[in-house]
């Protein structure tokens, strides 16, 4: 059955391997809540039902929602009802993305951008020969949903999911599952990326690929997917030495966390 | 045992799908049941009712021989008073040995949002009143698998209440079919010309038949299948009979 927040957040939510800690598991949580598979004001599962599910401690997992309380994203609620819930605003994304792209070097950026490349490139190829006028129709809907988002968030996410999409039109579970840890390794950073890229414009050059894919153009529909994931790897990057520089100005890594 | 046997591939198929509709009409008739009771004293089925034929689908799905790795039932909107969407759907996720319900986003503004009126495998049967069988297609979003799922439209005298369904992992049913059909060759496509299950390595599970391909296809009962025979019959070999 597709249904898609339900599986995708099947996917971020799963164990985490030999345990993880409390960075990690924030950092999963983080990208969940910013690909949009836990919506703004949802409830988390419980502690202890949730470190469960990504095969952590309690405690590991108390001290991951303290750093994602502190950037904003989660808010706790104490007593009958209470528990905690998703608290996403763009501008709490945006510091995690500013946090995030700091966090990583340049060649972390250029890894995920060579397997993105792959990845999306070779679904995009398989497609042409594959899909199907459903699924045809469903990356086209995607393509004017994207023209027409709102802000950034809406644009991102409706491009994770082109990506995504794209994997199955391929016929792939495997570059499917591909496809989505990357666009979880992605999520957090990718909200730097906006400015300079219109809603329009990032919706023509996807546009391109699905027609690429329409015709049956396996080569071509796979070279416009590489361009355009390494045009988003060098904005990135871009943006990252940029980040880096002006650090110091901004003060350090706890500048963004409240004071109590 | 070894042995060569060219069974009727139209037969073997049709007899592995009605294996997996056995467990959707069971979830059919589950439902219905408990519709009755509800009725019978004179209220209206409920998210209660809903609720409670959790553990009945978990057991199901638990069965020793199940094929399938999720089923459960999806509702017409407006079915259930105060639920406009309501699904109760249980699912083995890989690496876990618990059936765990599947938890959607069923909020229409937010971006996650997916509408499954709209989806094939419910919106076929709401239209045609009949069983569907939609895929193989990807799991998109995780669960890491190439799936079918088949659908049966749920009525009380005449009112179309939502679908009972589940889904197939294709290596389950291909296997089978590939047992069934020991000696004999056959291409199985769907609806949209894509490869079900077929013991030509040139025509995988997965891939999309060229039109010509599909004309010369014979359409199975009750199935939105088409069965295709090889134009060239490939070399007879020993096959391993799992029927036994």
């Amino acid at each position: 059955m597709r249904l898609l927040s339900g599986d995708a957040r099947d996917a971020l939510l799963t164990p985490l391997e030999g345990g993880g800690r409390s960075e990690a598991v924030a950092r999963r949580l983080g990208s969940a809540i910013a690909l949009g598979l836990i919506e703004d004001g949802e409830q988390l599962p419980s502690e202890s039902q949730l470190a469960a599910t990504l095969n952590v401690s309690t405690l590991t997992l108390r001290d991951a929602l303290a750093d994602l309380r502190s950037r904003g994203l989660v808010e706790t609620r104490r007593g009958r009802g209470g528990g905690s819930f998703v608290r996403m605003s763009p501008a709490a994304l945006a510091r995690l993305s500013h946090d995030r792209l700091a966090e990583v070097g340049v060649s972390d950026l250029r890894e995920i951008g060579d397997m993105h490349a792959m990845v999306a490139g070779s679904a995009a190829h398989k497609a042409a020969e594959r899909a199907s006028p459903t699924e045809l129709a469903r990356l086209r809907d995607l393509v004017s949903r994207m023209s027409g988002a709102r802000d950034a968030t809406e644009l991102h996410r409706l491009e994770g999911r082109f990506y995504i999409e794209m994997a199955a039109a391929a016929q792939s579970a495997r570059l499917t599952r591909l496809e989505i840890e990357i666009q979880g390794d992605l999520a957090q950073v990718m909200w730097r990326l906006q400015p300079d890229r219109s809603a329009a414009a990032v919706a023509g050059e996807r546009a391109a690929v699905v027609e690429a894919v329409a015709r049956h153009d396996g080569d071509l529909a796979r070279r416009l997917t590489e361009e355009q994931v390494d045009g988003d790897t060098r904005r990135l990057i871009e943006e990252h030495i940029a980040t880096t520089r002006s650090r110091d100005r901004e003060g350090g890594p706890d500048d963004h966390h409240p004071r109590r | 045992m070894t042995t060569t046997h060219a069974a009727d591939p139209a037969t073997v198929i049709c007899a592995a799908a009605e294996g997996v509709f056995a467990t959707v009409a069971e979830v059919r008739r589950l439902t219905l049941d408990r519709h009755a009771a509800a009725v019978d004293t004179g209220r209206p089925f409920d998210d209660a009712d809903v609720s409670g034929l959790a553990p009945a689908f978990v057991e199901l799905l638990e069965a020793a021989d199940q094929l399938a790795v999720g089923l459960g039932i999806i509702l017409e909107p407006g079915t259930l008073p105060g639920h406009p969407l309501r699904l109760e759907w249980w699912q083995r996720p890989p690496g876990r040995d618990a059936p765990v319900p599947l938890e959607v986003d069923l909020h229409p503004d937010s971006i996650g949002f997916y509408d499954y009126t709209a989806a094939d495998w419910f919106a076929v049967p709401r239209r045609t009143r009949a069983r569907h069988v939609v895929g193989p297609y990807v799991d998109v979003h995780g669960t890491d698998r190439y799936l079918l799922t088949l659908t049966m439209p749920i009525e009380v005298a005449g009112r179309f209440l939502g679908v009972a369904g589940a889904d197939v992992p294709i290596t389950g049913f291909e296997t089978m079919v590939l047992r069934g059909l020991g000696g004999s060759d056959a291409i199985l496509a769907n609806d949209e010309g894509r490869v079900v299950v077929s013991t030509s390595s040139r025509w995988i599970t997965g891939c999309l038949l060229p039109q010509q391909r599909r004309r010369a296809g014979v359409r199975l009962s009750r199935l939105p299948w088409e069965l295709i025979e090889p134009p060239l019959p490939e070399p007879a070999r020993a096959a391993t009979s799992g029927e036994g």
